[in-house]
């Protein structure tokens, strides 16, 4: 899992080209930004097939492979957005994520052994569902943080930084709310998933199966997070909670994702040991 | 050949004389086809604006021009020269191209970095162009201008940020809602403040747009010049509650949106963000209306404010415009040099051909034996003989930016060839056979 180093060195590179692009505001260097972060990803697709090969299925299980293919899934979804909005402003806040993650697999891999557990078509669902879910929550954060950040600007009368940078607070929280909706489908996907592949492999004798009840951090903190992320959707329809109350509870429900992917995922959990 | 500028602007000129001066209102194609009958320039532009007249020239005697284009203003205009007199500024030379380039760039604008003066520079070179008083310097002057506005507009950030309290309340509602085509404006007040940031609004395509004044025929009136709806003023509260930007612009002395209304309003819309622009003095709106979560209260102040800042960062983008300029200036001035070696190379030209043709006439009778396609073989040949020793020198000439180099380039070549004091030697700044230079090029390419 080497590799995944060569993915990391030109994330980081565009994000120096995408601050550059935020701080200076010229196209050339945004082109050249785009351009850096398209490579990152297909390097990072290659990396990813390459797995894929080797063991046989996308390179979900364990801590690091799954983290280095949430990482290509955000990066995509990212220029996703980038591409159909043509909006290049966001890229400067997901860019650090996507550095900070992807060295996880790339300084520290671990690398997954095969099981027979994880042979179950469940199981794929279950786990792409969810990082495809972490990746909408991470848009969603951004986009959240970014409205909060231009919010205060504009009602405190003062006009700076951001208030030059970014798109319209109404269209920061439209964006805000598709990524949570689209994260809150695959999140309960993910979770329904879950709990079938659970039940599906419980006579194994496995004590990693044992131990998969809500008592367990990681399936826990998973649940917390849908309950966040359902209220933010209910309180937007029903009680009027845009704007800067649901950019708060998208930044929230993706502290609370992360704490989960990382240390919960490395320290805590019994259960989500692959 | 120099270029000349005699022109005033708002920098030097009261606006009442502007408008005896302006050019635009009789057409300016007419006073180029009357300013070209004067002998003392070969090329002529003028840009007639409401905040500027300026006419450039092309001519050999500057001073002539000078006179020349003074006593043309006066005549056109039937203004007496000493009116305008103490209030023009002439620029010869590099002065004049700078000056253009930075009217280009809105530099030289009353609110700087404004953005039609471009336009403005465009429109004025192609009327001169189609009357056929352009000529090869006021083509490349014009074409070097619009690319100086050009990079300025794009690399620096001259022209950004709304500088009228109206654009900026404009600039900042679509800050806050995006797009405002289907949001729905209610202007409180039939005053001109509120007219005009209600027209700035509309142009943004804005759905709908709702006047209500105390007086009801004042806002029905306004309604009817800039396209709304009028409604009474017992519906203050139903229209607070569907309109997305309030602007309150009415003469009352005492606020008339008060805190508590706002709160039932929000609850109405439920907490549909509200951008209220206050710009009546005094205020019309409670300040502690603002506290609501999703409220965006603006006075007059405030926006005045936002306008001083884009102001000043506008004189900040200044300098960097300024080098931009600066840089497009001297590319030009190179360019300019380097045309100066061209009578050089003219007459470097003719004396090879003289003395190639000389020859074939000394040869004459020998020649006279062959076949006339031998014959047309022989000059074939010398005359690629000439040409191909004559590529290299007319290059080297032609790539040479600075004057003093072209000036001793063309000084040596005079001495070694002795080349004819009429056709080579004079200094590059009078340069009289710019046209036959276009064909000298044509041939040796």
């Amino acid at each position: 899992m080497l590799m995944n180093i060569i993915p990391l060195a030109l994330y980081a590179t565009a994000f120096v080209r995408y601050a550059m692009q935020f701080a200076r505001r010229t196209l050339n260097v945004s082109r050249a930004a785009s351009t850096w972060l398209i490579m990152g990803a297909f390097a990072h697709t290659f990396v990813i097939g390459m797995e894929t090969m080797r063991v046989g299925h996308v390179p979900f299980a364990g801590a690091t492979s799954a983290i280095s293919t949430f990482v290509w899934l955000l990066a995509l979804s990212y220029l996703y957005i980038e591409f159909t909005t043509g909006e290049r402003s966001m890229g400067v806040f997901i860019l650090p994520l996507l550095v900070a993650l992807q060295a996880i697999p790339a300084l520290h891999p671990t690398p997954e052994d095969p099981s027979p557990l994880l042979e179950s078509a469940w199981f794929g669902v279950h786990v792409s569902s969810l990082l495809f879910a972490y990746a909408s929550f991470a848009l969603a954060c951004v986009l959240g943080v970014t409205y909060v950040l231009q919010f205060n600007e504009i009602k405190a009368k003062d006009l700076g930084f951001f208030y030059d940078r970014l798109p319209s607070l109404q269209v920061l929280d439209e964006m805000n709310l598709r990524a949570v909706k689209i994260g809150w489908l695959f999140l309960t996907v993910g979770l329904i998933s879950g709990a079938i592949w659970a039940s599906q492999i419980q006579g194994s004798g496995d004590p990693r199966v044992h131990s998969m009840t809500l008592a367990d951090p990681k399936i826990f903190v998973a649940v917390l997070c849908w309950a966040v992320y359902s209220f933010e959707l209910y309180a937007q329809t029903a009680i009027g909670w845009r704007g800067r109350r649901a950019a708060w509870l998208s930044a929230v429900g993706f502290g609370i994702v992360l704490l989960n992917f990382v240390p919960v995922s490395y320290f805590f959990t019994q259960s989500h040991k692959f | 050949m120099q270029l000349l500028l005699v022109g005033l602007s708002h920098r030097t000129t009261p606006v009442e004389l502007r408008e005896r001066l302006d050019f635009s209102a009789r057409g300016v194609d007419r006073a180029l086809a009357a300013l070209a009958g004067s002998p003392s320039h070969s090329e002529a532009a003028i840009i007639s604006t409401c905040n500027r007249v300026e006419l450039y020239v092309v001519s050999d005697d500057v001073d002539a021009a000078r006179a020349g284009v003074a006593r043309f203003v006066s005549e056109f205009h039937s203004v007496p020269a000493a009116d305008f007199a103490p209030h023009l500024y002439e620029k010869v030379g590099q002065d004049a191209v700078r000056h253009l380039f930075r009217v280009a760039a809105g530099l030289d604008s009353l609110v700087v970095g404004e953005p039609q003066v471009l336009g403005q520079v465009k429109d004025a070179y192609n009327v001169a162009s189609q009357v056929g008083c352009t000529g090869l310097l006021l083509n490349k002057l014009f074409h070097s201008a619009f690319a100086a506005g050009k990079r300025v507009r794009s690399e620096t950030a001259l022209s950004e940020g709304a500088v009228s309290v109206s654009y900026a309340a404009v600039a900042l509602a679509r800050k806050i809602f995006g797009d405002l085509k289907g949001r729905s404006v209610l202007v409180l007040g039939a005053g001109e403040m509120g007219k005009l940031t209600a027209i700035h609004m509309r142009s943004q395509g804005i759905q709908r747009l709702v006047i209500i004044s105390r007086t009801s025929k004042h806002a029905e009136a306004l309604a009817q010049t800039i396209g709304g709806s009028a409604m009474a003023w017992e519906s203050l509260a139903s229209a607070l509650a569907e309109a997305d930007i309030l602007i309150t612009a009415t003469g009352s002395t005492t606020p008339i949106i008060s805190r508590t209304m706002i709160a039932q309003t929000m609850k109405a819309r439920r907490q549909r963000p509200l951008f209220i622009i206050d710009i009546a003095v005094p205020r019309d709106v409670e300040a502690s209306a603002g506290d609501f979560e999703e409220v965006f209260l603006y006075n007059i102040d405030d926006l005045q404010a936002v306008v001083q800042e884009n102001l000043s960062r506008r004189a900040t983008e200044a300098s960097q415009a300024e080098g931009i300029v600066s840089e497009e200036v001297n590319r030009f001035t190179a360019w300019l040099n380097s045309r100066g070696a061209v009578p050089t190379v003219v007459a470097l030209r003719q004396r090879f051909e003289a003395v190639r043709q000389s020859e074939l006439r000394r040869l004459e009778p020998k020649l006279a034996a062959l076949g006339p396609e031998a014959r047309a073989k022989v000059d074939e040949i010398t005359r690629l003989i000439v040409e191909k020793l004559l590529i290299n020198p007319t290059e080297q000439l032609k790539s040479i930016s600075d004057a003093d180099t072209v000036a001793a380039y063309s000084d040596a070549l005079n001495r070694l060839f002795g080349l004819s004091a009429d056709a080579g030697a004079s200094p590059p700044g009078e340069e009289p056979t710019l046209t036959s230079a276009g064909s000298t090029k044509k041939r040796i390419q």
